[in-house]
């Protein structure tokens, strides 16, 4: 559940990143996107964010939940900005669908 | 001033953020260390084994040896193993020397013993002496060398700049939004900025909490106006009635009973507490009709560093009292110490925090090294550096590229000094400050760029070859650690490679960064080469820039 | 003959008085900031202690909180204000009035 917040984390500000004007560019190397998918990828970053906050408070409940919710945030912010976003950014959009999904995966493994 | 608040408050912040940078990062580096400091001290004492034990079998085993060593002292406190640290730490309160010698804080200092006992076997362990991890912890707030008193009070007003600047610098951070996600390397002072702006803005939660947490730890000693006046001349009331917890003991009768056993009595606490596990032990009186035993619950379910208590009768089991909360302030205080220290944090949630201890010491001395970058710029057409830009820089190589290289040689003179040293533990850390202060004297007498490369160079030499010092000096080493899941001894060895890879990956592009060449020049240099003249020198050698 | 200003100052045609240089305004709102800091932060502690409807070690401990902000704030206060005798006076009339605020509840009797 732990690792599944972390990944969350990752994919929702992978998603706040692309609703950037100034980062379109770089993951997807394709021209901008309209302002109203990028509004709408906003919205997904956001409930993303939030669905990191479920998953860290139902794995540790809701105080050390909170303080993990913000590290998983910092983590995945920073794989995004220091790594991938300069170095490697055709590989986040792949990275932010997969992360949750094999996250999940586990998680099921886990529980089952 | 007569200047915008936004750039007031960046002035503001590269001062106060400047002038305390080298001992913050010192700070910031030992208490990022001493989230392992467990571990650490593990990888210290490599001769210790780690069979695992009962929690009873191991207070019964601390139990047996304090009757035998200290079964007339006024207390017992033991602190159990856990995965983490698999001794029994334990220390005691001798009772007052008959002869009647003044009660100063020297004679009641000597009055305690201590003793740390191999968990299964219940005898003292048989480890090098050294302080472990437990040294970068006392580092990043009683310093050393100095009075604790002196060191708790610099800290503290460091840790004052420290929220300063991180507010200042928040203030001062127009595109603290739009720049969220922006890092854009190789482009000289502009991705120093980015970097510096990223890894402080990626945790700043965590930045604002350690610090204003870190302050609240000592705040009785920093702020005891507030004690002195609502309790004139009763002090001591304050603790007793701000902490939560249990009450005094009751007083010792004088009489001698038998204690029950130990594992019982543990069992009927656990009971209480529907199976949470027992961390520490307080035996008040031993051996005394009026003995009671404290029993306190291990972290991990809440915040707060305090964690539920109860006390039995030692002689009969029987439940004396439940710790209780003594109110809000108390339980907000416990809760901030509790993020501060992190005790609740499981290994998962341990390493994000060590993450973003480390993204603080990034942040620290990218700071510094910015400052140099911006003071260097503005003097670049005349070429001159002034005295304050050359002190800056000898003290940003002697605290960013040498505390590395102390940090390693504590560890080197963990697993090269002889055994029998004398002072054993102190003989480590004089090593860690002097591969400080001699990275600092270094860069004093040659605060250029090739300092920065060969200190770096050495300092990742040093860890990388750590694990290659472990297989050569111990049986810790990766080629037994790894085999037998020992992720704590692997775990030191590994991050020390990965560390010292990325030191050395510093220095190598410290050797080859070249100046940037102005437009100007690079026409010139066009110009020169079309015509077959060799192009002339364009920049001098310098620090960063 | 003037001399050419630098690039990064003004040099003005007549020299200050000692007390209009620049460095002194900084060096004036530096002390406000430390020392006034923590006379404000004293003086926050001990008036909350007394005066906060709650009980006395809860009230302690509560002021010792919100006093470490208040010291934090002192500095910004400092330097975003127009001179440093603003600076001065922007702290030293809080702390005045929470010292007697003190007094007034039995601190120091």
């Amino acid at each position: 559940m732990m690792l599944l917040s972390l990944a969350l984390a990752f994919s929702g500000f992978t998603a706040l990143c692309l609703a950037m004007d100034k980062h379109q560019l770089e993951p997807s190397g394709t021209a901008r996107a309209a302002g109203g998918s990028t509004r709408r990828i906003g919205w997904v970053g956001w409930t993303l964010l939030a669905a990191a906050f479920a998953a860290a408070v139902l794995a540790c409940g809701w105080a050390v939940g909170a303080v993990l919710w913000l590290g998983a945030m910092t983590l995945g912010g920073i794989v995004i900005t220091y790594g991938l976003l300069p170095y490697r950014p055709r590989w986040i959009k792949p990275l932010a669908y997969a992360l949750p999904i094999a996250a999940g995966v586990l998680w099921l493994v886990e529980v089952g | 001033m007569k200047q915008g608040f936004r750039q007031s408050m960046a002035w503001l912040h590269t001062w106060v953020g400047l002038l305390t940078s080298w001992l913050l990062l010192m700070i910031f580096m030992a208490g990022t260390a001493s989230y392992y400091r467990q571990e650490i001290s593990r990888w210290m004492r490599p001769e210790l084994t780690t069979a695992p034990v009962s929690q009873e079998v191991a207070a019964t085993n601390a139990v047996n040896y304090l009757q035998a060593n200290a079964a007339d002292a006024e207390y017992w406190h033991i602190q159990l193993p856990d995965a983490r640290n698999p001794t029994i730490t334990m220390y005691w309160f001798n009772p007052a020397p008959k002869d009647g010698q003044a009660d100063g804080r020297a004679s009641r200092r000597a009055r305690f013993g201590e003793a740390t006992l191999d968990a299964a076997s219940g005898t003292p362990i048989q480890a090098r002496q050294t302080r472990g991890g437990e040294f970068f912890y006392r580092l990043h707030f009683d310093l050393h060398y100095i009075p604790v008193l002196w060191a708790r009070y610099i800290v503290g007003f460091c840790a004052m700049f420290m929220l300063v600047a991180i507010i200042s610098g928040v203030i001062t951070h127009k595109k603290i939004f739009k720049d969220f996600f922006t890092f854009r390397p190789r482009k000289g002072q502009r991705s120093w900025l980015d970097f510096h702006n990223v890894s402080a803005v990626m945790a700043l939660p965590y930045h604002l909490m350690i610090t204003y947490t870190g302050i609240v730890t000592l705040m009785l000693m920093y702020l005891p106006w507030g004690i002195k006046a609502a309790y004139p001349g009763e002090e001591d009331k304050f603790y007793v009635e701000s902490l939560g917890g249990l009450s005094e003991p009751r007083p010792a009768s004088g009489t001698s009973a038998p204690m029950q056993e130990v594992a019982a009595l543990m069992e009927s606490a656990r009971r209480q507490w529907n199976g949470a596990e027992v961390a520490t032990l307080r035996m008040d009186h031993p051996n005394d009709a009026a003995a009671s035993l404290a029993l306190t619950q291990r972290d991990g379910k809440a915040l707060s560093i305090a964690t539920p208590t109860l006390r039995l009768d030692a002689v009969n089991g029987q439940l004396l009292e439940r710790g209780g909360q003594a109110g809000g302030a108390t339980a907000t205080r416990d809760v901030l110490m509790g993020l501060h220290l992190a005790h609740f944090a499981d290994a998962g949630l341990r390493l994000l925090f060590f993450v973003s201890g480390l993204l603080g010491c990034l942040m620290v001395a990218s700071g510094c090294v910015l400052w140099a970058i911006k003071e260097r710029a503005k003097h670049a057409r005349s070429g001159r550096v002034g005295f304050g830009l050359r002190l800056v820089d000898a003290l940003n190589i002697g605290a960013v590229a040498g505390l590395p290289i102390a940090f390693a040689a504590y560890f080197w003179a963990n697993r090269l000094l002889p055994l029998d040293t004398l002072e054993r533990p102190q003989a480590e850390i004089n090593l860690f400050f002097a591969g400080w202060g001699l990275a600092t004297l270094v860069g004093l007498l040659h605060p250029r760029r090739q300092s920065w490369a060969w200190l770096l160079y050495l300092g990742a030499a040093m860890f990388v070859l750590l694990p290659v010092l472990n297989a050569l000096t111990t049986r810790a080493h990766l080629g037994v650690s790894l085999p037998a899941g020992d992720w704590v001894l692997a775990g030191v060895d590994l991050f020390a490679l990965a560390f010292g890879l990325c030191l050395g990956c510093c220095g190598w592009r410290m050797q080859r960064w070249q100046p940037a060449v102005s437009a100007a020049d690079k026409r010139r240099r066009q110009a020169a080469a079309v015509d077959g003249a060799p192009p002339t020198q364009v920049a001098r050698d310098g620090g960063v820039a | 003959m003037t001399r050419k200003p630098a690039a990064s100052a003004r040099v003005p045609d007549v020299i200050p008085a000692w007390y209009q240089r620049p460095w002194l305004g900084v060096f004036s709102r530096t002390l406000a900031s430390i020392l006034g800091g923590y006379a404000l932060a004293a003086s926050v502690n001990v008036f909350l202690s007394l005066a906060l409807p709650m009980q006395r070690s809860q009230a302690v401990l509560t002021s010792m909180l919100l006093a470490i902000v208040a010291c934090a704030c002192v500095p910004l206060w400092a330097f975003a204000t127009r001179s440093a005798l603003r600076a001065w006076v922007g702290v030293l009339i809080p702390t005045l009035l929470f010292a007697l605020g003190g007094y007034l509840l039995g601190a120091w009797a």
